[in-house]
């Protein structure tokens, strides 16, 4: 197995936080063309719905994708996530609504003739009796390019994967991540604008889909293809995606950018699905207007909340509060301020060398997850087992859900 | 010891009902024949010491089998034998594969009803199944009389006893032979794949030749092998449904012995077809040698 140096470097071995914090580093940092209202998107569903006799896949979705963008559609099995692909690709015809792919209706065109599209299939689909190297020309010969210009065009997408001394094996005779490349080779030689990846890594072990994960974003941003990538792994989703659309039993739960899926999620499947959350129920009990609101938990102890406010709350409002387990301060000692903290008792401390987790059972009766960080040994004495506890956090680091 | 046994367990077998007859038959064709019971002179017998069987061991020849090669008659027979079974294999093809392809697109909870459509000629005996096309065929048949009935003949075609009632009699008893490993390759082949071809540019009618056409070559190969190999031999259906003109090896093989009762020389010419034979037998189990290293 041959690696690039790309995946073999720094990025490789580090933590989904870290690779976040390197994927704003990379030059598409500045990219918002979803806050462009000039931009046209590249892709449009409208107001799509799909049937399976009773069953609805894809209920009532409009979305806009714009070029270059990499995104990501997120949910468990399911959710209809793989529906909206395959209706992309041709697959399946939309019940209702439309496709509209640069500009032009494609709802009922045959997945032959959406030759700005090709696609990247589950567990591959490598066609068995074909060589690499006619796999990935396939496509082009298709087209009736001549076969000089095939040989490049296919040398080209190999050398992007870096697979060129495959070209003459079989699809049986390579390893897993030598399949997953030629399957993205085949799909990227056609120089398609759109390129739509069906859980492509879904078949890889964790080390190797983390490499791949770093060259899908590098052949996304070197071909500048579009890319939309059907995956139900949230870590992936946030690594690679500059957008993320969160899908819940047909329906779009929520189209962001990582960063706000993670820090604002507009519901409690949202926060839910990604990363670990504790969420504690309430009530509004005021709004005092400096974009702030306070909550008083259900256990009713005259505890206050704070927060800050999203629209459309009102007074005595059911609302969630979704706080992060690293978000909380956990000390034994109890703080001043008596706004934004429980008490609880240490269930369970889980070490994980750079960090610990506390798993701490409130007065209320909720079990709440906090994480700290072991930055400085032995500045306080350790907390352990059934140690009592004070879990304390920023009004701005809490979030309300509605729903 | 136990695994012994089960090793030797085939090997018994075809000695017992391949090795053994076949030498007994062997040794037939290098005998003369005479008008005693039975109707040969016996090359050797165990009884009779070492003494004589070497003598007569080394009065030995192979006189039965040049008299084959020179008799046109043999040498054709063996031929038209092949001949007639690779166009039959050829025309079961046409008609099996249509027929498999269907049944691997059915939906899954028909395909095991269709299997046993497949299957069920196998209920009734062969020898019935063919005699029930004499009935169908025949001058005065089901065919005739239908083709009269609605006008579309003056008189009645000519069928029974030529070779197109052969071929047609080949082609529906081995039908099944054919349509089972067609079935089984096409059923495994990977929806997704045809998705990818079309995703890639191909449209249904190329995917087909690209990608399902290709892999479905080991079950052709198999399906020909098994309809090719036993109707090269076949004798009941050109027995039953042709005519004097249909020369078959196994026919005259059977007038050779039964109707001249010349033992050594019917002997010499089931031996020469199993020779005959061979070569598509071993041919066949090196395409399924290859089909199996091949990975799928």
């Amino acid at each position: 197995m041959t690696a690039s140096p790309t995946i073999n470097g720094p990025a490789a071995g580090a933590s989904p936080a870290e690779r976040r914090l390197l994927r704003t580093a990379a030059p598409q940092s500045g990219f918002a063309p979803w806050k462009d209202p000039s931009k046209q998107p590249i892709i449009r569903f409208e107001n799509v719905t799909k049937r399976f006799g009773d069953f609805v896949a894809v209920d009532n979705i409009t979305l806009d994708i714009y070029e270059r963008e990499f995104f990501a559609l997120l949910g468990p099995s399911g959710c209809g996530k793989t529906t909206l692909l395959r209706m992309l690709a041709g697959f399946e015809k939309p019940t209702e609504g439309r496709v509209i792919v640069e500009g032009k209706d494609i709802t009922d065109l045959a997945p032959y003739e959406r030759s700005n599209i090709n696609m990247m299939f589950q567990s591959y689909a490598l066609f068995p009796h074909m060589t690499v190297e006619r796999n990935v020309g396939f496509g082009l010969r298709q087209e009736g390019m001549p076969e000089d210009q095939i040989k490049a065009r296919v040398n080209e997408a190999m050398s992007l994967v870096e697979l060129g001394k495959f070209a003459h094996r079989k699809p049986h005779q390579l390893s897993g991540g030598q399949q997953q490349r030629v399957a993205l080779a085949r799909a990227i030689a056609k120089k398609p604008k759109l390129m739509l990846l069906d859980e492509p890594l879904g078949a890889l072990d964790k080390k190797l889909r983390n490499q791949a994960q770093f060259e899908l974003m590098r052949i996304q941003e070197q071909t500048g293809t579009t890319f939309v990538i059907v995956t139900h792994d949230q870590e992936e989703a946030m690594t690679v995606a500059s957008r993320i659309a969160v899908m819940n039993q047909g329906r779009l739960e929520q189209v962001s950018t990582p960063g706000e899926i993670y820090e604002s999620p507009q519901s409690r499947y949202v926060a839910q699905f990604i990363g670990d959350v504790n969420i504690m129920e309430g009530k509004v009990v005021s709004l005092p207007g400096d974009g702030t609101v306070e909550i008083t938990p259900a256990s009713g102890d005259g505890r206050i909340f704070k927060a800050g406010a999203c629209e459309g709350l009102f007074v005595g409002q059911q609302v969630w509060l979704s706080v992060r387990p690293e978000k909380f301060r956990i000390s034994l000692d109890p703080p001043q301020s008596n706004v934004n903290v429980v008490k609880g008792r240490v269930d369970d401390v889980g070490y994980l060398g750079s960090i610990s987790h506390y798993h701490v059972h409130t007065e209320a009766g909720n079990r709440v997850t906090a994480l700290r960080a072991n930055s400085s040994h032995n500045v306080e004495r350790a907390i352990s087992w059934d140690d009592t506890v004070w879990l304390e956090w920023p009004a701005e680091s809490a979030v309300v859900l509605k729903a | 010891m136990r695994k012994w046994m089960v090793i030797a367990a085939p090997y018994v077998w075809l000695l017992l009902f391949f090795l053994i007859p076949f030498f007994i038959v062997f040794k037939i064709s290098l005998s003369e024949s005479e008008i005693s019971i039975p109707p040969y002179t016996p090359v050797f017998s165990l009884s009779e010491g070492w003494e004589s069987i070497s003598t007569k061991l080394g009065q030995l020849d192979f006189e039965k089998y040049a008299f084959i090669f020179s008799d046109e008659l043999y040498t054709s027979s063996y031929w038209s034998s092949l001949k007639i079974a690779a166009v039959a294999t050829f025309l079961t093809l046409l008609i099996a594969y249509p027929l498999a392809y269907g049944m691997a697109r059915a939906p899954k909870e028909w395909q095991p009803t269709l299997m046993m459509f497949v299957i069920l000629p196998f209920w009734t005996s062969f020898l019935i199944r063919v005699y029930a096309w004499i009935g169908i065929l025949k001058n005065e048949g089901l065919l005739n009389a239908f083709l009269l009935h609605i006008g579309a003949i003056s008189e009645p075609l000519q069928i029974m006893n030529t070779t197109t009632a052969v071929y047609i009699g080949i082609v529906y008893s081995y039908l099944p032979f054919m349509v089972l490993p067609l079935y089984a390759s096409l059923e495994k082949i990977d929806g997704r794949l045809l998705e990818a071809a079309e995703d890639l540019g191909s449209p249904p009618w190329k995917a087909f030749w690209q990608v399902t056409f290709p892999l479905s070559i080991p079950g052709i190969v198999a399906g020909c092998f098994l309809v090719f190999i036993p109707a090269t031999g076949e004798f009941v259906i050109p027995d039953l449904l042709g005519g004097s003109e249909t020369l078959m090896i196994g026919k005259t093989l059977w007038s050779e012995f039964f109707n001249n009762r010349d033992w050594p020389v019917a002997s010499a010419v089931a031996v020469l077809l199993l020779l005959v034979l061979i070569v598509p037998i071993v041919a066949f189990q090196w395409a399924q040698q290859r089909a199996r290293e091949a990975g799928r």
